[in-house]
């Protein structure tokens, strides 16, 4: 991990960190570092893995509405919205 | 000390709190966080409905750290809960242990519930994965996390149980009606004859903690149960592999964060990448910002095999672990935390902690194993073991407070 990575990471996840964080992250980013040191000491060549800890497979019901919202209730939480539209900056100039 | 971010006044009866994790349609739901302070749902958490038909009354909604991925509740943006003596305590247990609610509900992501109770001298109970609805609760790490109980009495938290527990369709991670049924109070089980002690583990924590664990071991087997130590090195690296599983899963729970359609939006900015940037910049705090990050690392495509995967198959060798212990014992005993008390000052110093903590909590988070809380320390069981560890915890009221 440096600056480098750190910079496409934050981009990557739209978050800008200060100076201060910046330092701090590496810090713990390197501690985490140590950490898989101890995971890499056991061997999983053999093991699967386990992605549900419970025996559950894809769950799937009828494609059909079961509960319904309108439009001006869904958008009741919005920062801003424009004729039933959620309202950002222009994306094409 | 306000614990609550809304108080009910008018709830009478039989009080549940609510950890702000759990969406309510009458009441906001922050998630200690600026991102969501103000936020309505337009529905229920499943808990809630059903709380509510069985008669109970919610009385508010409790403080809780950012996403509840803290240690005790320190990184929330409305205060943390400080007690006079400058520990450290989250608000839903708080609130019932002062008597203001019967039992608190709450999202066991990180294991904030479980670390309170301990703390605090209550029980707690964080089920078997599947058998309570997450439909409804903010998401965090969907593939570990559930819905925890905590009261001052066993016969409270199987109570509230009862309740909550059950299959439903709206949760695709919902376990049959017939498997939860396993859980209800009313359900045959064998009570606990021999317990194992997480041996390094348990040698991690505090004296204070270790006493803990004396005391309660020798109450025990003064009820004709055995207890012995295990060599535990295998559990102990639940830790290290939860924290990437769990921040992996944060970071793209909360990636819907975005400043669009609900919550925070900054109003500095001029394009929409400034937009999304400014406001979750803005919004969130340093412990999230970091934990989300890290997540995303783990995810990239230089270390996913190294590290996503590898959390993966570590998982499976703690599952295979806990299977074979249970071949030979009832339950794992081991600390819900390190030390006895904690105060700003240990999470001013080190911000991270919870992911330090997460040797105690992180063995039955991954596992999705039961885990109860009692006598200030935790037993971890076989899945649907719910009330083989109730039994074990209702010997040891009293012990821990």
């Amino acid at each position: 991990m440096d600056r480098e990575i750190l910079r496409r990471l934050e981009k990557l996840n739209q978050l800008q960190l200060t100076e201060q964080e910046k330092e701090a992250f590496l810090a713990f980013y390197a501690k985490q570092e140590n950490e898989m040191d101890v995971l890499n000491s056991i061997n999983t060549d053999e093991t699967e893995r386990m992605v549900h800890v419970m025996p559950i497979l894809t769950v799937v019901r009828e494609d059909k509405v079961i509960k319904k919202y309108s439009r001006e209730d869904l958008q009741k939480g919005a920062p801003e919205t424009t004729e039933g539209y959620w309202q950002v900056p222009r994306l094409v100039e | 000390m306000e614990l609550y971010i809304t108080k009910n006044e008018k709830a009478t009866g039989k009080i549940i709190a609510l950890d702000d994790m759990i969406l309510t349609k009458d009441y906001p739901t922050a998630a200690g966080s600026k991102m969501l302070d103000g936020y309505m749902s337009l529905f229920n958490a499943e808990v809630v409905d059903r709380l509510t038909n069985g008669g109970y009354s919610i009385g508010g909604k409790a403080k809780v750290g950012e996403l509840c991925i803290d240690l005790l509740g320190e990184t929330s943006y409305f205060g943390a809960i400080e007690r006079n003596d400058g520990t450290l305590i989250t608000a839903s247990s708080e609130i019932v242990k002062i008597g203001e609610a019967l039992a608190a509900i709450g999202l066991d992501a990180n294991g904030t519930s479980r670390r309170a109770a301990a703390l605090n001298g209550q029980i707690c109970v964080k089920p078997t994965y599947g058998t309570v609805s997450r439909f409804g609760t903010i998401s965090i790490a969907c593939s570990g996390e559930a819905v925890s109980v905590t009261a001052n009495t066993v016969d409270a938290v199987k109570e509230v149980l009862d309740v909550i527990v059950g299959h439903d369709d709206k949760d695709g991670t919902s376990l049959s009606e017939e498997k939860c049924a396993l859980l209800k109070s009313n359900a045959e089980f064998s009570p606990a004859k021999k317990i194992a002690i997480a041996k390094s583990i348990t040698d991690s924590a505090e004296d204070s903690v270790k006493s803990k664990i004396e005391e309660v071991k020798s109450v025990l087997e003064a009820n004709g149960i055995e207890v012995c130590e295990i060599d535990d090195s295998v559990l102990s690296v639940a830790k290290s592999a939860w924290n990437i599983l769990m921040s992996a899963e944060l970071c793209n729970n909360v990636s819907r964060y975005d400043g669009v359609k609900y919550g925070y939006r900054t109003p500095n900015y001029t394009t929409i990448d400034e937009l999304y940037t400014n406001s979750r910049t803005e919004a969130f705090g340093e412990l999230l910002k970091t934990a989300i990050l890290f997540g995303s690392e783990t995810l990239s495509t230089d270390n996913y095999m190294k590290m996503y995967d590898k959390g993966l198959r570590i998982r499976r060798i703690i599952v295979e672990k806990f299977a074979e212990i249970f071949e030979s014992f009832d339950a794992v005993l081991l600390p819900a935390s390190a030390k006895n008390a904690y105060t700003k000052a240990d999470t001013d110093a080190n911000k991270y902690i919870a992911y330090d903590e997460n040797l105690y909590t992180a063995p039955a988070s991954i596992t999705g194993l039961p885990a109860v809380v009692a006598g200030g320390v935790q037993f971890i069981g076989k899945a649907f073991s719910e009330n083989t560890l109730l039994d074990i915890a209702s010997k040891l009221e009293g012990v821990g407070k």
